[in-house]
């Protein structure tokens, strides 16, 4: 089948899922007890306001009405107003996203990056202690939620150490580049301010280490495992007979394909690197989407908790599109395959 | 990486403040009501009256009052030389304005005002009179919470169409994040789930101290781990009043930062549902008071505190000291629960504890256990703020007990009494009570109402007898507000003594001297 | 001992499990997380009798013995309200284990049901309903759902294992339909087939068996998961609710504590690590034992 038939199939059940996520959220939240309007303007409000307010928001009009509204609004851009920073949803969401895209973007950077390498390494040097060393610590990585591993660097870097900042995105005396993106390491750049930068930078370190040594681990198993299979491929003695100096057979015969099972999990491991970005947002006190959407979720702030669901499912869905296009890309077998089924 | 190894030494600097708070804050004054939004709001605007440090209202914007003999009209003469922050003056017209404002959109502190104050004129530009519906005694002292807003400022930022008509949102969308104040600090930035950042209003109507800070930074967020971090650092100067008593001792241990404990006149109650089983009997709640262990409370959960007596804490004028104080009686407390009409075994009772202050957990598992010694069942659970006012606004949902800090709006005795036992307040947060007593409502009106002080008083103690009698509430303790904050770096006159007892006034930073 | 049972299969039945103890036991790591999965099995089963204080998992306060650091009383020190932590850790097991089976149990059956069928009726309308479904909830971001599911009900953690399961099924179901599909063309299905075995025989007396190797090594491995995913919540304030003794809880609740109090955290950390870790050596063992690749 070829990409575009490929990638059109994928786009609609997308869509579909969507779709359908949407509707279940948003009749769950309208299901529920509780009069969102006495919520949002206060109990002391008066009733002609709370009139005014509830044909504004169309609740006394039939479900699927109501949802017809909601949808219409949301292509638009509006999603409602927070019942907790009481301000657009569209706002809140044109805030946080960055912040949080920035930290896991960093940390499937330092996940992708470094666990090939380390799972590479050890398969390399399958059986010596080498290996045994980064597989003991790849178990540690892969049974330690993030939010142990968060908990334990503010205590040991930021408390007793004191040499990385556990709090927030920039320090308070660093005054902030313009936003242009959102993200603080390329606004930086933008506006030339290195400083910025080289703070920004610091801070990332702790939050996003925590949340990538997990799915690291993960990734230097699997890429363990996948290149000590290929060391014994017969193409790899053959170009090793041949004389091939060991590095290049390592990097341009074994990490290629090795490359593919990985990146294939790193669709899955970067949507879990989003989600559990909550735990270390937490921590952390870094104002991202997801410590938002926790928020939301526990104050039942269901314009939120809506808008959160629907922009985190189309982030999942926009990275398994990209993770899949990179695999068929990087795997032979299917792009020749695919040119050959035009 | 040098700005690393620059930490506390740039901060200091520049003259800056910075409190840590539990969010979320609203700086809106016809939303904000809770302390952080009290605090930002008594930064950011000016009243016709301020409160001085015992409590009574000395003169702000307004200069002089007058009094009619009916007490329904109260003229107010302003001063004219009051600027807002983009520069318009301040007239009596923004007055009412604000006055207007707040009693429609009726949230945050607009119920001092709504159903008291029929309407406002704006008499000249420097004379405002306020027409009220029924004498009101304390009206001068319910003014330190009319913040003065900029009408043009607003009117220019409406957003139609909106909820409230013609005015659109009164505004509401713009001054989520914008102030429209006179106040001695104007909102530099806003960062909603973060951190409010104000500088100092350099043509401020009144002389702010040299040594005031510049910038002042009011922070969102409680969590330990990070409040103490920040003060090692030096990055902090006040923290919130939340944080449990293990987090006060380990602060106080840090160099330079000591802890300021002082009355705010807040007290602590457990909030007795009356209108449902098994509380709805005056037998089983008596059972419940008796069998708290009141001691355990304030020697190991929240130390410095004293027991209440009553609903109203007795540093509040027209408290009165002879009011009925429970104490841990357990023989007592199974005779009333012989007498009352349930058996326990049948029934288990809810407590709603409020996530963000963890300490209350402890209050909770206590009450547990000191229940489940003379047979009653007890239910522990963890709720956000948020879901427990939404909780407690509707009777379907309000839960047996729930454990709240609650302070007056005015320093009199009369305000908690209102605030907390009235039918008005039956589905906002402050009651869970829900006593709906029409005759309980007409006394506490009468109170009110009178004029002469001495009277007013007196009503105040017969109603705090026939309240503790009721025992709708456990009345547990009056709390000692308690803030770690360093000493080595700020002048802080609260720490020294200086208490403000209207909430917010502690943190007005124009006092407040960066050493 | 093989003279015990009846017939020749249950004696091939035995050894065939000596054969394979032998083999799993020949790698020491494996060996450690049946060990630990075993410890942490029975200190959950008999938390009552095996903790120092059992009373403390439940409605226990003592101030005076508050915050004690570990000690010979206390191994594991107290908490700010004066209960044990060991003993509550041991009850912590309970909820955790108490989750992993409650969800495996509730996704395996009808995710392996559903894969067994999509398999073997590969190609036709059954197949392609299945795996759409499938597809649906596997396009859909797992932990949100479950985030946003919990969120909107009542948190506790009742409704977090709902919210876990229905984002576990299609994973079973994935893999059971691989190893089906593959299988139905072999000799010994064809053969059943054709003397006119019945479906059910066929899915679950030829099929079946020859998955349950995968399944049971997913289910070792998903244990773990599980457990993470619920502390996870639970950490978050998404699952179980104090004051019951659950372990993300507990590392929640003592984060506040830190550093002085560090023993409120750290030791529930650890029992979740150890956990997890137990968990996972053992599912990597059997996969080694099975000699298995599509896990």
């Amino acid at each position: 089948m070829s990409i575009v038939k490929f990638l059109a199939r994928r786009l609609v059940l997308s869509v579909f899922v969507l779709f359908g996520l949407s509707i279940l959220i948003f009749t769950i939240s309208r299901v529920l007890p509780g009069d969102p309007v006495r919520m949002a303007l206060g109990s002391r409000a008066p009733e002609w306001a709370v009139e005014n307010m509830r044909r504004e928001m169309h609740l006394d009009e039939p479900l699927y009405k109501q949802y017809v509204f909601w949808l219409s609004g949301a292509v638009r851009g509006d999603l409602g107003t927070s019942l907790v920073t009481r301000r657009a949803v569209s706002e809140d969401i044109r805030e946080f996203v960055p912040a949080t895209l920035e930290l896991a973007l960093f940390a499937a950077v330092i996940m992708a990056v470094f666990g090939i390498i380390l799972g590479a390494v050890a398969g390399r040097f399958r059986d010596t202690w080498i290996d045994n060393v980064i597989r003991v610590f790849s178990y540690i990585g892969v049974v330690t939620p993030s939010f142990v591993f968060a908990i334990l660097f503010v205590l040991l870097f930021g408390y007793l150490l004191r040499i990385f900042p556990t709090i927030g995105r920039l320090s308070p005396w660093i005054s902030r580049p313009p936003t242009v993106t959102g993200l603080m390491t390329i606004d930086s750049i933008i506006s030339g301010n290195f400083v910025a930068l080289g703070d920004a930078l610091l801070h990332m370190i702790l939050p996003a280490l925590s949340l990538a040594l997990g799915p690291l681990a993960q990734q230097a198993r699997i890429a363990r495992s996948t290149v000590s299979d290929n060391l014994g491929k017969d193409y790899i003695l053959s170009a090793k007979g041949f004389g091939v100096p060991g590095r290049v057979v390592m990097f341009k015969y074994l990490l290629k394909p090795s490359l593919i099972p990985t990146v294939s999990i790193m669709g899955l491991d970067f949507a879990g690197i989003v989600a559990n970005a909550f735990l270390v947002e937490l921590i952390f006190n870094w104002p991202g989407f997801s410590r938002y959407g926790i928020n939301a979720m526990l104050n039942k702030d269901l314009n939120a908790v809506s808008a959160v669901v629907i922009v985190l499912g189309m982030l999942f869905v926009i990275v398994n599109i990209i993770v899949d296009l990179v695999v068929a890309w990087l795997d032979p077998r299917i792009r020749l395959g695919a040119e050959r089924g035009k | 990486m040098v700005a690393v190894l620059a930490f506390g030494v740039v901060g200091l600097a520049a003259g800056v403040l910075r409190v840590t708070f539990a969010w979320p804050t609203y700086i809106d004054p016809a939303v904000g009501s809770d302390f952080s939004s009290s605090a930002s709001l008594a930064n950011l605007y000016d009243t016709l009256v301020y409160p001085a440090n015992d409590g009574t209202p000395v003169e702000h914007v307004a200069t002089s009052w007058e009094v009619s003999e009916d007490a329904l009209q109260w003229t107010f003469h302003l001063r004219d030389d009051v600027y807002f922050h983009d520069g318009t003056k301040l007239t009596a017209a923004d007055v009412k304005y604000s006055m207007d404002r707040l009693t429609t959109i009726g949230e945050g502190y607009g119920f001092l005002f709504a159903g008291r104050v029929a309407s406002t004129e704006a008499v000249d530009d420097t004379t405002v009179r306020f027409n009220l519906d029924v004498p009101f005694g304390p009206f001068l002292s319910t003014l330190y919470r009319l913040y003065i807003v900029n009408k043009a400022l607003v009117e220019e930022n409406l957003v139609t169409p909106g909820a409230y008509g013609d005015f659109g949102d009164y505004g509401k969308g713009f001054l989520v994040d914008h102030d429209a104040g006179s106040g001695p600090y104007v909102v530099r930035e806003f960062r909603v789930e973060e951190e409010l950042v104000m500088t100092k209003n350099e043509d401020y109507w009144l002389d702010i101290d040299e040594a005031a800070p510049d910038e002042v930074r009011f922070i969102g967020t409680t969590e330990t781990a990070t409040v103490r971090t920040m003060m090692a650092r030096g990055e902090l100067d006040i923290s919130d009043q939340w944080q449990t008593s293990e987090a006060l001792t380990a602060l106080d241990a840090l160099d330079g930062v000591d802890i300021a404990a002082f009355s705010p006149g807040t007290e602590f109650y457990m909030m007795i549902n009356t209108k449902i089983a098994p509380t709805d009997d005056i037998h089983f709640r008596k059972a419940m008071a008796y069998g708290t262990d009141y001691d355990t409370v304030i020697t190991h959960i929240f130390p410095g505190a004293f027991q209440a007596r009553g609903p109203v804490p007795q540093n509040i004028p027209g408290a009165d000291p002879t009011v009925f104080q429970y104490s841990r009686d357990l023989d007592k407390a199974r005779e009333e629960l012989a007498l009352s009409q349930y058996d326990p075994a049948d029934y288990e009772v809810e407590v709603h504890w409020i996530a963000e202050v963890p300490d209350e957990e402890k209050v909770a598992l206590l009450f547990m256990a000191n229940m489940a010694e003379i047979g009653i069942n007890v239910k522990v659970v963890k709720v956000p703020w948020m879901s427990v006012v939404e909780e407690m606004g509707a009777l379907e949902t309000s839960p047996h007990i729930v454990t709240v800090f609650d302070s007056s709006h005015y320093p009199e005795a009369g305000s908690l009494i209102e605030s907390r036992y009235h039918s008005s307040s039956a589905a906002t947060w402050e009651q869970n009570e829900w006593l709906l007593d029409e005759g309980l409502d007409a006394r506490i009106e009468a109170a009110i109402r009178t004029v002469d002080q001495g009277e007013r008083f007196a009503a105040y103690a017969a109603l705090q007898h026939e309240i503790t009698d009721l025992c709708p509430t456990i009345f547990l303790f009056e709390q000692v507000e308690k803030h770690a904050y360093r000493a080595d770096a700020i002048d802080w006159p609260t720490a020294q003594g200086e208490v403000n007892p209207i909430m917010g006034y502690n943190v007005a930073a124009r006092f407040i001297k960066i050493k | 001992m093989a003279h015990l049972f009846e017939g020749d299969r249950l004696g091939r039945r035995w050894e065939g499990f000596k054969k394979a103890w032998y083999k799993f036991s020949r790698n020491p790591v494996s060996v450690i997380g049946l060990v630990l999965v075993l410890a942490v099995s029975f200190l959950a089963i008999f938390a009552p009798y095996v903790s120092p204080h059992p009373t403390h998992a439940r409605t226990y306060v003592n101030f005076v013995e508050a915050s004690q650091p570990p000690s010979g009383s206390h191994l594991f020190g107290t908490d700010v309200f004066g209960r044990d932590v060991l003993s509550r850790i041991f009850f912590g097991f309970r909820y955790s284990l108490m989750m992993g089976s409650v969800v495996l149990a509730l996704v395996v059956i009808p995710g392996v049901v559903l894969g067994l069928l999509a398999g073997y009726y590969r190609g036709t309308w059954i197949d392609t309903l299945i795996m759409r479904i499938t597809d649906i909830f596997l396009a859909v971001p797992p932990l949100i759902l479950a985030l946003a599911v919990t969120s909107v009900l009542t948190p506790n953690i009742f409704n977090a294992m709902m919210a876990v399961s229905l984002m576990w099924w299609p994973w079973y179901t994935r893999l059971v339909y691989g190893l089906a599909s593959s299988l139905r063309n072999e000799f010994f299905v064809q053969s059943a087939e054709v003397i006119g075995a019945s479906r059910r025989h066929i899915l679950f007396r030829e099929l079946l068996p020859n998955c349950v190797s995968s399944i049971f090594t997913k289910m070792s491995l998903d244990m773990g998961w599980v457990i993470l995913i619920g502390s996870a919540l639970s950490f978050v304030g998404l699952g179980a609710q104090p004051p019951t003794p659950d372990l993300g809880t507990m590392v929640a609740d003592g984060a506040k504590y830190l550093p002085d109090q560090w023993w409120i955290s750290i030791f529930p950390a650890f029992a979740i690590m150890v956990t997890v870790l137990g968990f996972n050596l053992l599912g990597d063992g059997f996969r080694d034992l099975f000699a298995l690749e599509e896990i």
